[in-house]
C-alpha cells in the first residue's frame, strides 16, 4: 500500500484481511442432528475477503455496505474481537487480537446493538467500574465525565439501572462508557441505530466534535446521514471486499451524475416540449400542476447554466433549487451490484485530501 | 472545548496497580449486582438449605445404629455442613452467565474492556462467592441449631483445613469456567451444565462421602479435581484425613487449581479462533 506524502500518521494499517467463519451443515430433524454428530460437515462462510485498509491519524472513516457486507466482523477485527483468518492487522502499532488488553486501553468501541453497560448496575457504577479499568485518576475521570455530560446530558442517567434506560437514553450512556478513557480512536458500530431524529442529531452533532478535536473515527452505518454529517472519506464494502475507498464528495461526482433542478414557476405553462427541445438529453417532467417543472441531466454533458437559460428563455422562474445527489444514490447501486471491483483487484482509490 | 486531542494524553503505561485495581472493582461490582436479584437468589438457597435438611435427617436415622465406613452421626453432621458451605461456592452465576453471553455474542464487549478475560471472571466469581459463602454460613448455623450443634473442627489439621477451604475456591472456579467454555463447541450449555453439576455431585463426595462408594470409583475419585471440592476440606474438619494423606490431598487440591488455570488459557485460546459474533 502506498502512502501519501502529505498524510499524518497512519494509525490503522489493514492488508489482506480475511475472515472465514465455518458454520456446521446439519440436514433438518433429528436425524440430521444425528448424523452430524458421526460426519461433521461445515460449510465455510468468508465473511471478509482481503481487505486493505489505511486510516490515518484524526479521519473520520465511513464504512458502509450492504447487510452482511462484512462491517462489523472488520470492526471486531479491528478491537481484537475476533481473530483474522489471514491477513495483517496493525492499530496504532498493535496487532489488537494479541495485544488485545492494551488495544483496549487505546481505543473505544460502540456497537449500536449492544451494550458496554453491566446491565443490573445503575450507569454510575458501570461509569465507575470502566475508571477503575482503565486506572483513571479522581481528577481526570471528574473532569472528563465532565465533559461528557455537557454534551451528552448524563447527569439524568447516572442513577438509573442500565436495563431500564430507553435506547436513546442508553446510546448517550454507551458513548460516555467508550469514551471514557479518552480513546485515540473510536470505532462507532451503527451508533444511531433505533434512535429517534433528536436523538440522532445530537449523537451526531457530537461524534463531529470528537472528529473536530483530532479522534480517528472509524463509522459503520446504515443511515446515510450519518456519514453525510461527520464524514469525508468512505470506505464501501461488498461481500467482504472493499468497492470503493475515497472522498465522499468524489464518489458522488463520479458514481451519481444524475443531477435535478426543480423550477417553480410565474404562470402555468402549456407545455413542457419546447423547454425539452432546448435541452437535449434531459428529461424535463411538468409537476403536479402545471407551475412546476423537474429538469433531470447528466451533470457530464449538460451544465446548471444551459438547464437554466433554456427555461429561462421560455418561462418566468419564482423560485429553484438543485437536489444535491445523496450518497443514498451511491450506495443503492453498490447494492444492486453495479459498482465492481476493478479487475486489477485494485480499487479506485483517490487521494483524501 | 477539546474533547479529546489525539496524542494529547499520553497513556500511562500498565501497572500492576492498574490491574489489581481493576479486578477488585470487578469483584465488588459482580457482589453489588448479585444484591439486586437478592429475592431469587434466597429462593435459591431456600431450596438448597432444604436439601442439606433432608440429607441431615436421612443421615441421623442412617447411622442410629451406629457408626458406618468410619462415620458417627456428630462427625457426619460436620461433614455434610461443611460440603455444603465450600460446594456453594462458584456455583452457576459464573458459567451460566459466561455461556449466555458467550451465545448472544455479548462476549464481543467484554472483550473490548482492557482486561484479561479469565481473570475478569475470577473476580466476579470471588465476588459472588463472598455472597455465597455468607448466605450458606447462615443456613449452616441455622441447621446446627436445629440438629443439636456441630462438633468443632479437629484441632490438629485446623490449618490444612483452612488452606485447603480457601483451594476450593480456584479449584471450583477451574471446573465451572471450564464447562462454561465448551459453550464454544457445543452451542447448547443446559446439558453441558447438568453433566458438569451430576459430575461434582458424585466425585466430590458433597452428596455421599466418598468413603460409600466402591473401591474402584474411590480410587478414581482421589484423583480427580472433584474430590478436593468437598470431602478433602470436609474430612480435614472433622479430623478423618490427618498425617501425610492429608498433606497430599491438599497438594492434589492446590496442584488440580493451577492445572486447570492453564488448561482453561490453552482451551480459551483455542476458543477465541472459534468465537462467532453475529450481527452488530
Amino acid at each position: 500500500m502506498e502512502m501519501v506524502h502529505a498524510r499524518p500518521v497512519t494509525l490503522i494499517q489493514v492488508a489482506g484481511l480475511r475472515k472465514v467463519f465455518r458454520k456446521p451443515e446439519k440436514a433438518p430433524g433429528l436425524r440430521g442432528s444425528l448424523r452430524h454428530l458421526l460426519q461433521r460437515r461445515f460449510s465455510e462462510h468468508v465473511a471478509v475477503d482481503g481487505i486493505d485498509l489505511s486510516v490515518a491519524q484524526g479521519e473520520a472513516v465511513a464504512y458502509v455496505g450492504p447487510n452482511g457486507a462484512g462491517k462489523s466482523t472488520t470492526v471486531k477485527m479491528l478491537s481484537g474481537i475476533l481473530v483474522p483468518t489471514a491477513g495483517q492487522v496493525l492499530v496504532d502499532g498493535l496487532v489488537p487480537y494479541r495485544a488485545r488488553v492494551e488495544n483496549a486501553r487505546r481505543v473505544g468501541v460502540v456497537f449500536g446493538q449492544r451494550t458496554q453497560l453491566w446491565w443490573d448496575l445503575p450507569v454510575r457504577d458501570s461509569l465507575e467500574l470502566l475508571r477503575d479499568m482503565h486506572g483513571l485518576g479522581a481528577a481526570r475521570y471528574r473532569e472528563t465525565l465532565a465533559r461528557l455530560d455537557d454534551v451528552l446530558g448524563l447527569a439524568d442517567l447516572l442513577p438509573v439501572v442500565a436495563r431500564k434506560l430507553s435506547l436513546g437514553q442508553r446510546m448517550r450512556a454507551d458513548l460516555a462508557a467508550a469514551l471514557l478513557h479518552e480513546p485515540r480512536i473510536v470505532y462507532l458500530d451503527e451508533p444511531t441505530i433505533g434512535l429517534d431524529i433528536a436523538v440522532k442529531d445530537r449523537v451526531r452533532s457530537f461524534v463531529r466534535r470528537l472528529v473536530a478535536d483530532g479522534t480517528t473515527v472509524m463509522l459503520t452505518t446504515h443511515d446515510l446521514a450519518d456519514i453525510e454529517d461527520i464524514c469525508r472519506r468512505i470506505v464501501i464494502i461488498d461481500a467482504g471486499r472493499v468497492v470503493y475507498d475515497g472522498d465522499l464528495q468524489s464518489v458522488k461526482d463520479t458514481h451519481v451524475r444524475e443531477r435535478s433542478m426543480s423550477f417553480e414557476l410565474a404562470a402555468g405553462l402549456p407545455g413542457v416540449d419546447r423547454i425539452a427541445a432546448r435541452l437535449p438529453g434531459a428529461q424535463v417532467r411538468a409537476g403536479s400542476d402545471d407551475r412546476e417543472l423537474t429538469v433531470t441531466f447528466d451533470r457530464m454533458t449538460l451544465g446548471a447554466r444551459e438547464v437554466l437559460a433554456a427555461v429561462l428563455a421560455e418561462a418566468e422562474i419564482v423560485d429553484m433549487h438543485i437536489d444535491e445527489p445523496a450518497i443514498e444514490t451511491v450506495v443503492r447501486k453498490v447494492y444492486a451490484g453495479q459498482l465492481r471491483p476493478e479487475p486489477d483487484g485494485g480499487v479506485d482509490r483517490e487521494t483524501v485530501s | 472545548m477539546t474533547f479529546v486531542t489525539a496524542g494529547a494524553v499520553p497513556l500511562p503505561a500498565d501497572t500492576r496497580s492498574r490491574r489489581i485495581r481493576a479486578y477488585r472493582s470487578m469483584a465488588r461490582m459482580a457482589l453489588k449486582s448479585l444484591l439486586a436479584y437478592q429475592t431469587s437468589f434466597l429462593f435459591g438457597m431456600l431450596a438448597s438449605a432444604f436439601g442439606v435438611l433432608s440429607m441431615l435427617y436421612l443421615w441421623r436415622s442412617a447411622l442410629a445404629a451406629g457408626p458406618r465406613q468410619g462415620f458417627d452421626w456428630p462427625q457426619m453432621k460436620a461433614y455434610l455442613l461443611v460440603a455444603f458451605v465450600v460446594g456453594s461456592l462458584v456455583s452457576s452465576y459464573t458459567d451460566y452467565r459466561m455461556a449466555n453471553r458467550i451465545q448472544q455474542g455479548d462476549v464481543a464487549m467484554d472483550l473490548v474492556r482492557p482486561v484479561d478475560y479469565q481473570w475478569s471472571r475470577l473476580a466476579e466469581s470471588v465476588g459472588f462467592a463472598v455472597y455465597e459463602a455468607g448466605t450458606a454460613i447462615v443456613v449452616v448455623l441455622a441447621a446446627a441449631a436445629i440438629f443439636g450443634g456441630m462438633p468443632p473442627p479437629d484441632r490438629d489439621t485446623v490449618p490444612l483445613f483452612i488452606l485447603s477451604a480457601l483451594l476450593v475456591l480456584p479449584l471450583r472456579f477451574g471446573i465451572v469456567y471450564l464447562s462454561g467454555l465448551l459453550v464454544f463447541w457445543t452451542q447448547n450449555y443446559v446439558g453441558v451444565q447438568a453433566a458438569r453439576i451430576a459430575l461434582i455431585t458424585l466425585f466430590s463426595g458433597a452428596l455421599v462421602p466418598l468413603a460409600f462408594l466402591p473401591e474402584w470409583m474411590r480410587v478414581i475419585a482421589t484423583y480427580l479435581p472433584f474430590v478436593g471440592m468437598a470431602s478433602t476440606p470436609a474430612l480435614l474438619y472433622t479430623g478423618s484425613l490427618d498425617g501425610s494423606d492429608a498433606t497430599t490431598a491438599v497438594l492434589v487440591q492446590a496442584a488440580w487449581a493451577v492445572a486447570l488455570w492453564w488448561l482453561a488459557r490453552l482451551m480459551w485460546s483455542a476458543a477465541a479462533r472459534k468465537l462467532t459474533v453475529h450481527g452488530g
